[in-house]
């Protein structure tokens, strides 16, 4: 954390919010479209993802809307809305229940479910319903000296790893690659403290032309021209920093999920592409492998 | 202007579809009321659902105290299998009629829909008619659309329009292309709300947050009613962002506060490359197109 940026770290209250590793559901038709039309039955959503982990590839995948590491949710909604609204990226969680009880991982997203990766061997350990325990801490976090910017789902650890530095009175955050406001799609509909908006990838030449299909799971992305304070649109000269969280979809409107992490005018707020603006590595998740 | 236009229409199967006036609805306590504006402000004002005296097809679609209102009366099925079918069925020129209540026998038009949160269809009927119904009388639609096609342009797809709204279009057709006149066209990134939504029933929302990028683009003054293109949408199967690709739809709900929800379009029809195009023609309403009794 950069030394001129002072945090209000000191003011945050942490409290515990908890979720059951989730079974994938699927619909009594379960297809889902390509842009044409064409029909497919995919796996990606909930449950525990062996194969897709934080840092890996968010395009690609025989997969749609692919959750990296385990998806959990609490069956009483709102219970559950406690675990989205309170629940930052790069909280502590740990199992507290079943074979894997006292397993600690780490919060990488925000779907439907909450995403927390844990280490390869832990997964084998857990089931379906198993309890994860999560030490939320991170929701009224700011900086004090930037009351215009405003963070969210940004624990202290992540706050951290954004790697934030100052320029000319602008804060200054590294991520791997930037997105067109055009191309921004799904949840739209949705208020900006619930979830992602997903990036529209119906495009492939324009993806493959901007580098987008490059893309990792825990990238760091920004979009300019974009207010995401309270919901997310379109408004010159303001910016967003973003995480993608979840992989990419055939279905149109669809793609990878980018979740809103700081927005601003973009006078207080800037970004520089860097290659290493990812959370896998940031956040020390999979410095090991 | 109007080329004639070879149509499926002879083959459509015409089925009734039904609903009730809705009740507007608002969060049960300990909720608040309010909702938020884009710049975070709560607000508290009249949204969709009802019967709305006052707001009718052909007035503007800005600057009314409301979020996202329906002009005319809104419907909808208790059940959401039952609504469904409401919602996709109902075309967008069909015939309603009013079963039951002090109003009943009167008729009216379906001139919209409205998406994920309300799902309800819009109905035009006179105002004065307006003054005689309840909330729940019964209207009753005949749906007539879904599975029209124009043979001479297989790649455009058609999606919630009645064959006399179709036949009523302003349109040219050559080289293989087809164009539809229309009062304006949404650039994409000011398409909002409904991206990534089924695109067989449901709305579409302009983006209204950014006052000046709306008036740059002449979609300040758009009316309830006006046919508007959407560029670079493909709405084939939900929408999104294809370059290339074009969207025409209706407006058929007044633009609103929030983010993303300024505003709502129901989509008449889309194709994916270039096989769809449009034309500017200022003044094109479905109040007119369809000749709404006021």
């Amino acid at each position: 954390m950069t030394e001129s940026l002072r945090w209000n770290v000191g003011d945050l209250v942490e409290m515990a919010v908890t979720g059951q590793v989730s079974q994938p559901t699927m619909r009594p038709n379960g297809y889902l479209h390509w842009p044409d039309g064409r029909a497919a039955i995919l796996p990606g959503m909930s449950g525990i993802t062996y194969t897709a982990r934080v840092g890996d590839r968010a395009f690609g995948w025989a997969g749609d809307h692919v959750e990296p590491g385990v998806s959990i949710a609490h069956t009483d909604e709102k219970s559950d809305f406690a675990l989205h609204y309170l629940t930052c990226i790069g909280n502590e969680a740990v199992v507290t229940s079943g074979l894997a009880r006292g397993a600690k991982g780490i919060v990488t997203g925000e779907h439907a479910r909450l995403l927390v990766d844990f280490a390869p061997e832990v997964l084998e350990d857990m089931t379906i319903g198993d309890t994860v325990q999560i030490r939320a801490r991170g929701r009224g976090i700011g900086l004090v000296d930037f009351p215009e910017l405003e963070f969210k789902k940004t624990s202290p650890d992540l706050a951290r790893a954004y790697n934030l530095r100052l320029e000319n009175g602008q804060v200054i955050c590294p991520v791997a690659m930037e997105l067109p406001a055009r191309i921004m799609g799904s949840g739209g509909e949705l208020n900006s403290e619930y979830v992602d908006q997903d990036l529209m990838s119906g495009d492939r030449a324009l993806m493959a032309d901007l580098g987008i299909d490059q893309m990792r799971l825990g990238d760091l992305i920004a979009i300019r021209d974009v207010d995401h304070r309270f919901g997310r649109s379109y408004r010159a000269g303001w910016v967003a920093i973003c995480l993608c969280i979840h992989g990419d979809s055939i279905m149109t409107g669809h793609g990878p999920g980018i979740l809103t992490l700081i927005t601003g005018p973009a006078d207080k707020l800037g970004f520089a592409v860097e290659p290493g603006a990812n959370i896998a590595q940031t956040l020390n998740i999979r410095s090991a492998s | 202007m109007t080329s004639p236009l070879s149509t499926n229409a002879a083959d459509l199967v015409a089925v009734s579809v039904a609903g009730n006036i809705v009740h507007p609805g608002f969060p049960g306590l300990p909720a608040e009321p309010y909702r938020l504006a884009s710049d975070g402000t709560a607000f508290l004002l009249p949204t969709y659902g009802g019967i709305v005296y006052n707001v009718s097809v052909g007035d503007r679609a800005f600057g009314w105290a409301a979020d996202c209102i329906h002009p005319g009366i809104s419907i909808r099925q208790a059940e959401d299998t039952r609504n469904r079918g409401l919602n996709v069925y109902a075309c967008v020129g069909n015939r309603a009629k009013v079963m039951t209540g002090a109003a009943a026998g009167t008729v009216g038009v379906v001139t919209g829909k409205s998406g994920r949160f309300s799902e309800q269809v819009i109905v035009h009927f006179p105002k004065e008619s307006r003054g005689r119904m309840a909330v729940g009388d019964q209207i009753v639609i005949r749906s007539e659309g879904v599975g029209l096609a124009l043979p001479d342009h297989p790649a455009v797809m058609l999606k919630s329009i009645g064959p006399n709204l179709l036949e009523a279009l302003p349109r040219r057709a050559q080289d293989g292309r087809i164009d539809f006149g229309v009062v304006a066209t949404v650039p994409a990134h000011l398409v909002g709300a409904g991206l990534g939504l089924g695109s067989e029933g449901g709305s579409l929302h302009l983006q209204s947050t950014d006052r000046a990028e709306l008036a740059r683009h002449g979609l300040d003054a758009v009316r309830l009613g006006d046919i508007v293109a959407l560029a670079d949408t493909d709405s084939r199967f939900n929408h999104g962002y294809l370059r290339g690709a074009r969207a025409i739809g209706v407006v058929c709900a007044t633009d609103g506060p929030r983010a993303g929800f300024g505003p709502g379009i129901a989509i008449l029809m889309t194709a994916p490359a270039g096989e769809l195009g449009s034309f500017d023609a200022p003044g094109t309403n479905i109040a007119d197109l369809l000749a709404l009794e006021a």
